[in-house]
């Protein structure tokens, strides 16, 4: 006789053993979800680092598979451009012609401005520009509206710093890898921009709505209602933006909260800039050395 | 696998190393799927489908061996990271998903196509509302409107990604 003897287990009894096991490790796997997401609470930023190592992941795929869709764009746009030439230049010139009346008028506002800032001695910091980038990649679906960017920390792109385009502001950085960073949009859910509203002066904010359009809200002052077409520009409140940097313009003034368009849209930028905050970080205040003994257990070795 | 790995002549080898590879084909689909909704297209809605929920939903129904509830937290894990949502959204409700595709298939065998698709579209409907409590659990509270429009545009989205996964289900058999 055979030693060990042939195990005798039925086809049932395995089965059901299977199914336990199976039981717990979905019990497990449902509970370890539910727990992540109690820790995302607690402590948003514990799975930064898992996020950034996702993001540098995707973002040099895209860039990489980007090319060859641009240059086939850029040749259609480039046989557009010669057929519509003539009625451009002309446009154009005429653009320009106004536009440098405008720009004699805002050269003298500008050293109007310069005098008046040296008179009463205001520091005005230069936010200089850290890089300028192509989107890479991007998540829109439900609440988040992020983007991502081929550039990180070794071109010198931190969390905390401004994003904008030619035609506004874009957002912020968010999280950075080395190589790669995620933009937060203007129109993410979380997304929240000190504005001033040009035409009464009115600081507020705006919000995002996770969807094409920003919402205004907890303006201060008076209550002046908003009418269409009233732009808004960030205040520098806070110290991540700089003032008078193009946001939106409130397209729905009687909803409430009324409704601003971002200048700005994500689909139709090629390339963003991003640049320092307005302000440099507070340094933290050094801790006055204590004038108590201190207890021996509470020194630090 | 009968005889031991010593055993067995190159040709088998071989097609038990591409019968091991296979296993993982539902997965990669998965993931690639999920890749490809982070590609740098802005929409103004939240107009592109979750693809990952709707890959899980039909591999859970076509393999169900193949998509384990751990497989679909795993994935759950990388969809979240990827789309930037507070980590534990996806990796809860994938696993979730899975468990109710698998009880349902165990009481309806009825598998015509309509029945799919309404099902699915449940599914899809209470994922969005789910959604929306696990991302107010995890602090991120907004309204229910966008997610409701991408779970519209999911649903639409459904026999797409049946015929793609179809597809690929075929080609696995027909290779065995």
């Amino acid at each position: 006789m055979d030693w060990p003897p042939a195990r005798r287990t039925s086809y049932a009894r395995r089965e059901q053993n299977l199914a336990l096991i199976g039981a717990v490790v979905t019990g497990a796997v449902l509970a370890t979800g539910l727990l992540l997401l109690v820790l995302s609470r607690v402590n948003p930023a514990y799975s930064t680092r898992l996020r950034i190592a996702a993001v540098s992941a995707v973002a040099p795929l895209w860039s990489t598979l980007r090319p060859p869709f641009d240059a086939a764009g850029d040749a259609a746009g480039a046989l557009g451009d010669y057929i519509d030439t003539v009625p451009r230049a002309r446009r154009l010139a005429a653009e320009n012609a106004a536009l440098r009346r405008a720009l004699q008028d805002r050269a003298a506002l500008a050293a109007d401005n310069a005098a008046l800032h040296r008179l009463v001695r205001v520091a005005v910091p230069s936010p200089g520009l850290i890089v300028v980038a192509r989107f890479a990649g991007a998540s829109s679906g439900s609440y988040a509206r992020t983007a991502m960017i081929a550039a990180g920390t070794r071109d010198g792109v931190f969390p905390g710093q401004t994003v904008r385009a030619d035609d506004g502001l874009v957002g912020r950085t968010a999280e950075a890898g080395a190589h790669a960073t995620r933009l937060l949009l203007l129109t993410d859910a979380t997304s929240r921009v000190p504005v001033t509203i040009v035409r009464t002066g009115q600081p507020a904010l705006a919000v995002g709505a996770a969807g094409r359009l920003l919402e205004v809200r907890d303006r201060g002052g008076a209550e002046v209602p908003l009418v269409r077409g009233d732009r808004l520009v960030t205040s520098g409140a806070g110290g991540l933006f700089a003032p008078q940097i193009p946001v939106a313009v409130v397209v729905d003034p009687r909803a409430e909260p009324p409704r601003a368009l971002p200048f700005a849209d994500p689909a139709t930028i090629g390339f963003v800039a991003v640049t320092r905050a307005y302000l440099p970080m507070p340094d933290l205040p050094v801790a006055a050395a204590a004038a108590v003994p201190v207890p021996r257990e509470a020194r630090r070795r | 696998m009968t005889s031991p790995y010593r055993l067995l002549g190159p040709a088998e080898r071989r097609r038990y190393w591409r019968a091991y590879a296979e296993r993982t084909i539902p997965a990669l689909v998965t993931l690639a799927l999920i890749g490809a909704m982070t590609a740098p297209l802005f929409v103004s809605v939240p107009a592109v489908p979750d693809f990952a929920l709707l890959a899980v939903f039909v591999w859970a129904s076509f393999q169900p061996g193949l998509m384990p509830p751990w497989l679909a937290f795993a994935i759950g894990c990388v969809a979240d990271l990827l789309f930037a949502l507070p980590l534990g959204v996806h990796a809860t409700l994938l696993p979730v998903t899975v468990v109710v595709v698998r009880i349902v298939d165990a009481r309806f065998a009825d598998h015509r196509y309509a029945f799919d698709w309404l099902f699915a579209a449940l599914v899809i409907a209470g994922f969005a509302v789910l959604e929306w409590q696990l991302l107010a659990i995890a602090g991120v509270d907004g309204p229910l409107a966008p997610l409701l429009v991408q779970a519209g545009t999911t649903i639409l989205a459904y026999p797409a990604v049946v015929g793609l996964m179809a597809a690929i289900q075929r080609r696995l058999q027909a290779g065995r």
